[in-house]
């Protein structure tokens, strides 16, 4: 399925907790959204996602609930809570961090090739 | 913010927990959203109906389950689901098996219940503080000397402590006095303490109305006055809120009252003409001061003190010592030295070594269910061997078995425990009714919520602890070995034999300890009752009698009343013998003791002279039945107009007249005496000890009841019958009421009764501790027998070969027998050696029995060995069943 580009290890949740920290959405869309916004480059499986929407709603960082979707039917909600802006502030920060020194170590190997 | 988040997280938890279902329907919805969504996308991207959801199904991953597992992880409930999965497992499994379930729960039950219901003895009575404010710096004052273990004040020096000493908040003494009420209600003997100033101050207690007694109220002509208990105001004068100032009637003279207690005064407890701790006074009067403060010589006040924050027992007992010093350059004071108790000590350090050996006693108990329970469990196991060998061949981890297990222990414990609190209610119960006379804070002594939490405690501790072992060795089954030897359950056979035989041997080895102290207790109580007391209970009746001071003034009145009574008592049918003494044998003296010169002895010799006095008529030797052993008894002649005369008991005799025969001899209490000073000795009667476990008696003499130098008002009365003497209580009632029918008799028991509760203590601490031998016996024996029919199963085949190849039944009975009695002889010697160590802890509860006594010792192991070789019994009868042909057709 989601042969193209695996996600990063990690970086899942900090995918979902940016997605929904606009505005509250659904499994579904949430999927999708990240599907459109790095132009199809990123895939998430169902098998992936759920599980880490659980989990991120288990460590209180997003809140579920029932809601109807603009098509008329009934779709679980998540939104972000404030722990998990928080939480999405510092991931985000490590995230910036992370693919700096990653960026950096490959221009310096290029230079130096 | 955290704790919002935390508040948040823990509802998801419960929720998860506890609305599964739901969720469960909430992941399904989800989830089919999720799917309804990817077949719309299909759909419109043209795909044709079928195709659109077969595609969405692979793109869903036919692992929808899967899927769900993963959340459910995600969940982080599986844990504590997984808990709850164990246990529902565990409890199925463990009913599968009723049997084994009844006989490991109840046994654990039993032991657990007989531990809490010791506990909560313990708890109220050692452990909860005493009650009162700051409780450890209440003190008891007492003297002692050489030759006086503990001797109560005399009310002046009492005065002195109290104004010259610098380390007391307050210092009080009390003394035992009661009255009878007259005027409100029928008449009625009140329980009543006359206090100096200040003794609420030392308990922490202050009148609810009006107030305590100051030191004018010691002042003779102004004492009295009263101070009610609630229970009394409310019971007596219907809670009459103007009783303040109300004049009251007491021994018939008119009191006034100043103050009424609040509800729940605690009485500390006394030594001397002892009432029992707790909620049990009734009335205090003040003190009265009177005399001459020069004479000390009369001791019979007992002293209570509150010491100032931060000063030790060892400090005021300097402090006192000091002014006890100035005052015995002062007056003439005799050799005492002070003597500070700590009140907590001094109301249950007598109780406290008897309590921690039942402690100890179901202690060792609870650890031989343990091993026992653990046997079982052992031997459970290995009949679970494939069980668990299909469980890790499925990828559980041991870790997880191991847990598996615990959880059945732990199942067990608490159901043990359930069942025990329930054994504790009822034991509790029987405990502080067959709690011996006058034991410490009997009152206190509850079930309550430290008491449950000590059984939780427990039921953990001896779930982990009897679990550990088997599951630990259940799990390490060889997978292979036992999956191919299709469950014949006899893998590891070898190691586990070891180990139970090791559990065998430990659990004999701790019931022989019980045992042997058991049984020593057993012999000293054997000892006990069979030492002779220094006279003859049987058949005697006794009660006391109380002439007040107002009708009966002199010495001469009191005398003339008993003769009388005597005189009535004697003509009755079936009285042999009658009599009245001061006191009577083992219900506690109050420490009067006299000196006295001896004829012919220098003075230094009659510094130390002292003895117990007490009055007794003609025939009190005769109705006690205490032995004249030489001389005579009181004759109608030793009367007011003849010389005086005494009779003293054979330790007073050895004592100062040794190698004498004291008969004859003279003593005087005079320091400088005149011939008619000298009192004569006419006999010496035998020793009475105070108490039935007491080294020896005590110097005493007796003065004839005609010569008795002032009043004694308190008198008991004895009544030896032919047979029965209780049916003589109603005559004895109905004498003294022709005599004197305002007289109110107290204590009517029989001599039987009172010798009975005088071994209370002992009988009560041998109960008990044989109860928990008994158990622990048998315990072991279920524990042998579970060994050896067990490895009896395992070797059927081999006493099979055996038995063809030539060996007879008795072979077999042998070879098993030994079995068995190795292991027992083992663990027998193992406790032997240990009780041999652990004896000295009984300390004062053994009586002229050694810590190594041969006979228990003896007695014990030839115990063991009988209850081994009966438990071995059944199982060596089985392998002479054991069929050649059959173990022959199988090889």
């Amino acid at each position: 399925m989601s042969k193209p580009s695996d996600l990063i290890h990690g970086t899942l949740d900090l995918l979902i907790l940016n997605t929904i920290s606009l505005e509250p959405q659904h499994g579904w869309a949430i999927a999708k959204r990240i599907q459109q916004v790095s132009n199809e480059v990123l895939q998430v499986s169902q098998g992936a996602l759920y599980p880490a929407l659980h989990r991120l709603e288990q460590q209180g960082w997003i809140r579920s609930e029932w809601r109807v979707t603009e098509g008329g039917k009934d779709a679980k909600f998540y939104t972000l809570t404030r722990a998990g802006r928080t939480q999405l502030k510092k991931e985000l920060a490590q995230w910036e961090r992370l693919s700096n020194a990653v960026g950096l170590v490959i221009r310096l190997a290029r230079e130096t090739a | 913010m955290y704790l919002r988040r935390l508040v948040d997280v823990s509802l998801l938890r419960l929720r998860s927990l506890f609305r599964r279902a739901r969720v469960e329907r909430d992941l399904d919805r989800e989830l089919a959203f999720h799917f309804e969504q990817q077949v719309q996308e299909n759909l419109a991207k043209g795909m044709p109906h079928g195709e659109a959801l077969t595609a969405s199904q692979r793109s869903l991953g036919g692992f929808a389950q899967i899927h769900q597992e993963e959340c459910r992880d995600m969940r982080q409930t599986n844990r504590l689901e997984s808990i709850w999965n164990d246990l529902r497992y565990a409890v199925r499994t463990l009913l599968r098996t009723p049997g084994f379930t009844i006989v490991i729960v109840l046994t654990l039950a039993l032991s657990i219940g007989a531990n809490s219901a010791i506990f909560s003895v313990i708890e109220g009575v050692l452990l909860r503080p005493l009650p009162y404010a700051q409780p450890d710096r209440i003190v008891r004052i007492f003297f002692n000397s050489d030759t006086f273990a503990k001797f109560p004040l005399n009310p002046w020096d009492l005065r002195d402590f109290r104004t010259r000493n610098r380390t007391f908040d307050s210092l009080a003494g009390i003394v035992r006095a009661d009255m009878q009420l007259s005027g409100a209600g029928d008449p009625v003997m009140l329980q009543a303490f006359r206090v100096t100033s200040g003794y609420f101050r030392v308990l922490g207690f202050s009148p609810a109305r009006g107030r305590e007694f100051t030191t004018s109220d010691e002042i003779p002509a102004q004492a009295r006055q009263a101070l009610l208990s609630d229970r009394l105001w409310r019971n007596r004068f219907a809670s009459d809120p103007a009783i303040l100032g109300r004049s009251i009637l007491l021994n018939a003279q008119p009191y006034t009252v100043v103050g009424v207690m609040p509800p729940g005064v605690q009485h500390p407890g006394n030594d001397y003409h002892a009432v029992a701790d707790g909620d049990t006074v009734d009335l205090w009067l003040p003190f009265p001061y009177d005399g001459n403060s020069t004479q000390r010589g009369s001791h019979f006040m007992e002293g209570i003190g509150r010491l100032k924050p931060g000063i030790s027992p060892e400090q005021g007992n300097a402090d006192l010592s000091a002014v006890l010093t100035q005052l015995a350059h002062e007056n003439t004071g005799k050799d005492w030295r002070v003597f500070l108790v700590p009140l907590y000590r001094e109301m249950v350090g007598r109780s406290q070594r008897m309590l921690l050996v039942l402690l100890g006693a179901v202690g060792v108990l609870l650890l031989i269910a343990c091993v026992n329970a653990a046997n079982l469990l052992l031997a459970k196991s290995s009949a679970r061997v494939r069980e668990i060998a299909v469980c890790s061949a499925l990828g559980a981890a041991r870790g997880r078995i191991v847990r598996q297990l615990l959880t059945e222990s732990l199942a067990i414990a608490f159901g043990a425990a359930a069942l025990g609190t329930v054994f504790a209610v009822a034991g509790v119960r029987a405990l502080v009714a067959c709690l011996p006379a006058g034991f410490p804070r009997a009152s206190e002594i509850r079930l309550d919520s430290a008491v449950f939490a000590f059984t939780l405690l427990v039921a953990i501790v001896t779930g982990l602890l009897f679990g550990l072992v088997p599951a630990l060795t259940a799990s390490r089954t060889d997978l292979q070995q036992s999956l191919r030897e299709g469950g014949r359950g006899a893998t590891g056979s070898g190691r586990q034999l070891r180990l139970r035989n090791f559990l065998v041997v430990g659990e004999t080895a701790l019931a022989c300890v019980l045992l042997i102290a058991a049984g020593l207790m057993l012999h000293s109580f054997v000892n006990l009752l069979q030492a002779d007391p220094g006279f003859r209970p049987q058949h005697v009746l006794t009660a006391s009698l109380s002439l007040p001071s107002e009708h009966y003034r002199t010495a001469a009145q009191i005398a003339q009343f008993h003769e009388h009574l005597i005189a009535s008592l004697q003509s009755l049918p079936g009285a042999q013998s009658a009599g009245v003494g001061s006191d009577l044998p083992w219900t506690g003296y109050d420490e009067n003791y006299g000196g006295f010169g001896v004829e012919g002895r220098p003075p230094e010799f009659s510094r130390k002279t002292t003895a117990r006095y007490h009055v007794a008529s003609l025939d009190y030797f005769r109705a006690m039945g205490i032995p004249l052993l030489g001389g005579r008894f009181f004759t109608a002649h030793d009367d007011k107009d003849t010389p005086a005369v005494i009779l003293i008991n054979e330790t007073m005799a050895r004592r100062y007249w040794p190698g004498e025969d004291a008969v004859g001899k003279r003593i005087t209490y005079s320091d400088k005496p005149q011939e008619k000073d000298w009192v004569r000795i006419v006999g010496v009667v035998g020793d009475v000890k105070d108490r039935p476990d007491s080294s020896g008696a005590e110097p005493a003499f007796w003065w004839p009841l005609a010569q008795m130098p002032f009043p004694f008002g308190d008198m008991s009365v004895a009544v030896r019958s032919n047979s029965d003497p209780a049916p003589l209580a109603n005559q004895l009632r109905l004498a003294v009421r022709q005599l004197d029918p305002g007289l109110a008799i107290a204590n009517l028991r029989l001599m039987d009764q009172i010798a009975d509760a005088s071994v209370s203590s002992q009988r009560f601490a041998l109960y008990l501790v044989g109860l928990f031998a008994a158990l622990a016996l048998l315990l072991a024996t279920i524990g042998i027998y579970g060994v050896i029919a067990y490895s009896v199963n395992q070797r059927m085949h081999e006493f099979g070969m055996r038995m063809a190849l030539g060996a007879r039944s008795w072979d077999l009975v042998r070879l098993i027998m030994g079995q068995g009695l190795t292991l027992c002889l083992a663990g027998a010697a193992i406790g032997l050696l240990c009780a041999a160590g652990l004896s000295r802890m009984l300390g004062s509860l053994l009586y002229g029995v050694g810590r190594l006594d041969p006979v228990t010792f003896a007695a014990v192991a030839l115990l063991a060995v009988t209850t081994t070789a009966l438990a071995c019994y059944l199982p060596a009868r089985r392998a002479t069943t054991a069929d050649p042909m059959h173990s022959l057709r199988s090889e």
